[in-house]
């Protein structure tokens, strides 16, 4: 196998195909990028997922008239419940930090609000966050409870959101895929019929399968690496301009996708790249470039 | 060296057999003239030599191999034994001279330094020193169907297939491709030669095969082209 000879032969073809390459390329770019952007969606789901399971808590809120014994009361019984694994207790002062913890962005919310207002509460970190429903059961109804709340159940919808978009962009990523493979199948296609002269000439003195192929096979893939390498750039500039530069600057609350998991994400891009484009080359050689 | 045994061979969508029921047997050496009408079964012939297409029965032996046994990755083996000419030429226009015969040698892979040695001496063999970098179209047509020559037989093919290659020549140019053929056939190159030409059949005195739809009619060791004619 002389490397300069097929060197040579995919230049020729790259160079007389210019137009539909760059097409491939531009192709397999988009439809790439939207890939890696819906990766990335599923990485910061992910990554949220991880923080908040590990926070999430069931809070009961008490009324403001509640007295010690029927807060002691509860408390015992919290603490004997099998599903319990650990209670904490958050008297108004500490839910008035919390409170300017969480707004201390904006003073005017704080300066208005009096440790008074905000309720008393248990703090219920459970060993099964989905038996809410024992403990909810048990203790809506008791004197001296206000309400229970499951902070599950608000993360819940948060997460069909980020959910649903992940989908929705993973949906259009595979169209846009299959139509890559399509269109790097078409010119390859096209490629090996500008070139049946030579190619006819080449089975005809006896060029191996792999000779007569190989550059068709590799153009299809350079194009797919080349599609991948632009594809991880998009990435790349997503990362640094919408969650570097912006959701991690406004919303702290949470924690974002970084570096890491882009690095992670370029290989995937990459050989997925080649991926698609081996497989449409290959198909479609296999077809009309037979000994 | 080519043995085609009771060989039948019928396309689908053909109702007659292309060939029918052919046997003949080619010594290592020899010089054949194939003639016979279009659509008398020459092409198919030569294609069966190549494995081009398989036999619908019987069995083709060529250089000691059953084609019918003989798997698909091997075909490329098969057909680096076997030189080829056409009555189109079928060189390659972008190229030179010396890039189209070397081509055959680059796509086999063989290294340049073989490459650079043994194409200018077969470019010699066939008349062609000195034109090494003219392009097809400077060239005339026996000029260019030397060229064709040079690159079916830079390989040193056991067998050579022409098939019509003086079919689109002057009379004077076909006595020279003759020449340059029975020259390659004296190296102990087996030639094969279909052909319509009867001037050319009758001056070689070779042995001549002679196909009437798809059967052996004739086979003559020193033939003439044909009584009918």
């Amino acid at each position: 196998m002389r490397a300069q000879f097929v060197a040579s032969e995919i230049w020729i073809g790259l160079r007389r195909n210019l137009t539909m390459t760059v097409a491939v390329i531009v192709t397999a770019a988009v439809s790439l990028t939207l890939f890696g952007l819906s990766l990335m969606v599923r990485n910061q789901v992910n990554a949220m997922k991880d923080f908040w399971t590990g926070k999430v808590e069931v809070s009961i809120y008490l009324k403001g008239d509640v007295t010690e014994a029927q807060r002691d009361q509860l408390r015992d019984e919290l603490v004997a419940m099998p599903e319990v694994e650990r209670v904490v207790f958050e008297s108004k002062e500490e839910a008035y930090e919390r409170f300017k913890e969480q707004f201390r962005d904006t003073p005017e919310i704080v300066e208005n609000t009096s440790a008074d207002v905000l309720p008393e509460s248990f703090r219920v970190k459970l060993r099964d966050p989905k038996k809410f429903e024992v403990v909810a059961s048990a203790f809506a109804e008791r004197p001296g409870v206000d309400n229970v709340v499951n902070q599950r159940e608000l993360l819940r919808d948060f997460f069909a959101v980020l959910n649903a978009f992940r989908t929705g962009m993973l949906f259009f990523a595979t169209i846009s895929l299959l139509a890559a493979v399509v269109l790097i199948g078409i010119t390859v296609r096209v490629a090996a019929f500008s070139r049946r002269r030579e190619t006819g000439i080449m089975r005809l003195v006896g060029a191996s399968n792999l000779y007569i192929q190989l550059p068709f096979l590799l153009e299809g893939v350079l194009a797919g690496v080349l599609g991948g390498i632009v594809a991880s750039a998009l990435c790349a500039a997503a990362q640094t301009f919408i969650v570097n530069a912006t959701l991690r600057e406004r919303l702290k609350f949470t924690p974002w996708i970084g570096w890491d998991q882009f690095w992670g994400l370029v290989p995937v891009l990459l050989f997925t790249g080649i991926l698609l484009a081996g497989i449409a080359s290959f198909a479609t050689l296999r077809k009309y470039l037979r000994v | 060296m080519i043995r085609l045994d009771h060989v039948t061979k019928v396309y689908p969508t053909a109702a007659k057999p292309a060939l029918n029921d052919v046997t003949v047997d080619v010594d290592k050496g020899e010089f054949v003239f194939l003639v016979g009408s279009s659509g008398s079964g020459k092409s198919t012939f030569l294609r069966l030599l190549l494995k081009e297409e398989s036999p619908t029965s019987g069995s083709v032996l060529v250089a000691g191999k059953d084609l019918a046994r003989l798997s698909h990755w091997k075909v490329p083996t098969l057909r680096r034994q076997i030189g080829c000419v056409f009555q189109d030429f079928r060189l390659l226009p972008t190229k030179t001279v010396r890039e189209n015969v070397a081509f055959a040698l680059e796509v086999i892979g063989k290294p340049k330094h073989t490459i650079d040695k043994v194409v200018p001496e077969v470019l010699d063999l066939v008349g062609l020193g000195g034109k090494d970098e003219r392009r097809p179209d400077e060239l005339s047509g026996g000029e260019q169907q030397r060229v064709a020559i040079a690159r079916a037989f830079v390989n040193r093919p056991m067998i050579l297939i022409a098939d019509e290659p003086t079919g689109n020549l002057d009379p004077e140019t076909s006595t020279g491709i003759m020449r340059l053929l029975d020259r390659i056939n004296r190296t102990g190159t087996t030639v094969v030669m279909a052909t319509h030409d009867a001037a050319i059949v009758d001056s070689m005195r070779r042995r001549v095969v002679e196909l009437e739809a798809g059967k052996v009619v004739r086979d003559q060791a020193r033939g003439v082209y044909g009584y009918s004619k």
